[in-house]
């Protein structure tokens, strides 16, 4: 600890140079918090289930537009483990344009099932009676109405394209879903039943309220064979699995994350190396002049690689503090994209914030290494020679 | 009698260079009595840098044996010749070498740090090490604000801050003007007369030689004159012409 006013010291002996090596560390360790906590949401187990919420989802084992019997729903109700069951289909539409800032989930649900199923959301404003009610009301998620700034009794128009209709929605409550984004909206399927007939009867997804963990592990595994046969076979899944798809549709996101990663702290291990190379190579007469002092091999060895690791840490606290000052906002951003079903999971983990902590002192220590062990096995008439 | 306190026996040196091997030294032998103070003069080449590294156990003879004490410095281990620099041998620079960061106190505290002294006495030694080189007022100056004499002078409070018996000094006023020089060189006589430090000081300075007690003129490798007398006088007769002949 004697030597640590000697450390600090050297850090900043060139004050530019070690900014500009710490900003280099930061910014990346930075981008290494957000990539490491956006792989751990991915790896999170399911949000709902951490709560207590068991829920499945059935949907066509060919693809998510293929459409599924409205009977299926309840058969499947009928099942041992099952406590509630309604069904789910996708509208698309249009709201405003087809700009990606006004792009956000829109189902026709059936209302009353819809509540079981998500007993856990919330009404923040609104009621549910009156959605129930309404045949043109619609649910709003929080996060939603909070981006487009809209109250109870504000109209919705959907502009359909998928569906060749256009429904003139009314919003009667407003939610907030723990596990979920709390950025969709949901709408009565009987207004989609009564302006398209040839629609009703079908649904695009079922999804379950299992009672249990046991109930929701075996109705995974019983419900599909059931209906193998038929011309509507069936894939049943967690909420969390089927939410992945969605992440999946974009690529191995886990592979080039992780490769980002890596290619990153390999350019900051560089960028530190390269910085302990000139430090170490500007004052070989004065490591020299330590050691003629008696300062053994292994101190300037500790000196020189705690030097290092010390701009390391620097580097890599601040840019864990960045994140964790700026994580709400990475949040919103994740909320407003195609990955937006991950924001639910996405938090400061301590985990990470250790992972991050730990490259900072792995590239203190490698990048120091060469630099150090060169420093103190230089001779000192060697070093005594060297002009500086 | 009692025994002199460094003791060269038949040493040799030879550095290579590419495929060629440089005899620097060329089988010495010489002593040096506690509280001399030996001045080594010759021309470029002739090895006094080298003889001073090897006293002050920073370099390793080829061959022969140097005893300093009790201690032979020319078989010690790496770590333990560094501990014994720590404790045993004050260097001085010709170009002052302070650690440009740390202030003037910081830099005499330096060899402290290796010590197990704590830091109350550490700051009582280097207090006592800047007072005794008249630096007591500069001590949280940085070298950059200091002028080379007082630079030299804060170098000199670093090499007596343990308190060791033997100086080394490689050419002390070099880099200094003569006014500056001459203050480096009463330091150094008042250290070896008043705390009776053992002083071996490299110089091509005749008079930075003629206030050494002793002169010893090296010559490629061997000694070539050995002159011992009162300061300013014999020696001093010596020091001028050996740097005649040298030039």
């Amino acid at each position: 600890m004697k030597f640590l006013p000697l450390i600090l010291k050297n850090v900043f002996r060139k004050k530019t140079r070690t900014l500009l090596t710490i900003g280099s560390i930061m910014l990346p360790l930075l981008v290494i918090c957000v990539m490491g906590t956006f792989l751990r949401a991915l790896d999170r187990p399911d949000a709902a289930a951490e709560r207590g919420m068991y829920r499945l989802v059935v949907r066509h084992k060919v693809s998510l537009t293929s459409l599924l019997p409205l009977a299926y729903q309840e058969k499947i109700r009928q099942l041992d483990g099952v406590t509630a069951a309604t069904n789910f289909n996708w509208f698309g539409g249009q709201y405003l344009d087809r700009s990606p800032r006004n792009m956000f989930p829109r189902f026709a649900v059936e209302a009353q099932s819809f509540l079981k199923v998500f007993d856990d959301a919330t009404i923040v404003k609104g009621s549910a009676d009156e959605w129930l009610h309404d045949r043109a009301g619609c649910l709003v998620g929080q996060n939603l109405s909070d981006k487009f700034g809209w109250k109870i009794g504000d109209k919705v128009v959907l502009k359909g394209d998928i569906f060749p209709v256009n429904v003139e929605l009314t919003i009667r409550a407003i939610y907030f879903l723990p596990s979920g984004t709390s950025a969709s909206l949901f709408f009565n399927r009987t207004y989609l039943d009564e302006a398209l007939p040839a629609f009703q009867g079908l649904l695009g997804t079922v999804w379950i309220k299992a009672r249990d963990a046991e109930a929701a592990g075996r109705l995974t595994r019983d419900i599909d064979p059931q209906f193998e046969n038929s011309p509507f076979p069936t894939k049943t899944e967690t909420e969390k699995a089927f939410q992945m798809e969605f992440v999946s549709m974009l690529g191995n996101v886990k592979l080039l994350i992780t490769s980002i990663g890596i290619v990153i702290v390999f350019v900051i291990l560089l960028i530190a190396a390269n910085t302990m190379a000139m430090a170490a190579r500007e004052r070989v007469t004065e490591i020299a002049v330590l050691r003629t002092l008696g300062f053994q091999r292994s101190t300037i060895l500790s000196l020189v690689l705690g030097e290092s690791v010390a701009i390391a840490v620097l580097g890599g606290l601040l840019g864990i503090g960045v994140f964790m000052l700026l994580e709400p906002v990475f949040k919103r951003g994740l909320q407003a994209s195609p990955m937006s079903t991950l924001a639910a999971t996405m938090k400061i983990y301590p985990e990470i914030l250790a992972l991050g902590f730990a490259v900072a002192v792995g590239v203190g220590i490698l990048a120091g290494l060469v630099p150090a062990i060169r420093s103190a096995q230089r001779t000192i008439t060697d070093g005594l020679r060297q002009v500086a | 009698m009692s025994e002199p306190l460094i003791q060269i026996q038949s040493v040799v040196k030879q550095y290579t260079r590419d495929t060629q091997k440089l005899t620097v030294l060329d089988g010495l032998s010489i002593n040096v009595d506690e509280g001399d103070f030996v001045a080594l003069m010759g021309p470029s080449g002739s090895g006094k840098t080298t003889l001073l590294n090897l006293i002050a156990g920073i370099d390793r003879p080829t061959k022969g044996k140097i005893l300093v004490g009790r201690d032979e410095v020319s078989s010690m281990s790496e770590g333990a010749l560094a501990k014994w620099r720590s404790q045993n041998v004050g260097f001085i620079f010709q170009l002052y070498n302070l650690v440009p960061v740390l202030t003037a106190y910081e830099n005499v505290e330096l060899p402290l740090l290796l010590t197990n002294l704590s830091r109350a006495r550490r700051k009582q030694q280097a207090d006592l090490a800047l007072s005794v080189v008249g630096l007591s007022d500069r001590k949280d100056h940085y070298p950059r604000q200091l002028s080379g004499g007082q630079e030299q002078r804060v170098a000199i409070a670093r090499a007596i801050a343990t308190d060791p018996k033997l100086l080394v000094a490689d050419e002390p006023t070099g880099d200094l003007d003569a006014k500056a020089g001459e203050e480096i060189l009463v330091l150094l006589e008042r250290l070896n007369a008043e705390f009776k430090k053992t002083i071996v000081m490299v110089t091509h300075d005749p008079r930075a030689a003629s206030r050494a007690h002793r002169l010893v003129h090296l010559d490629k490798g061997v000694l070539k004159e050995d002159v011992r007398g009162v300061p300013g006088q014999a020696v001093g007769m010596a020091a001028a012409a050996a740097t005649a002949a040298g030039s």
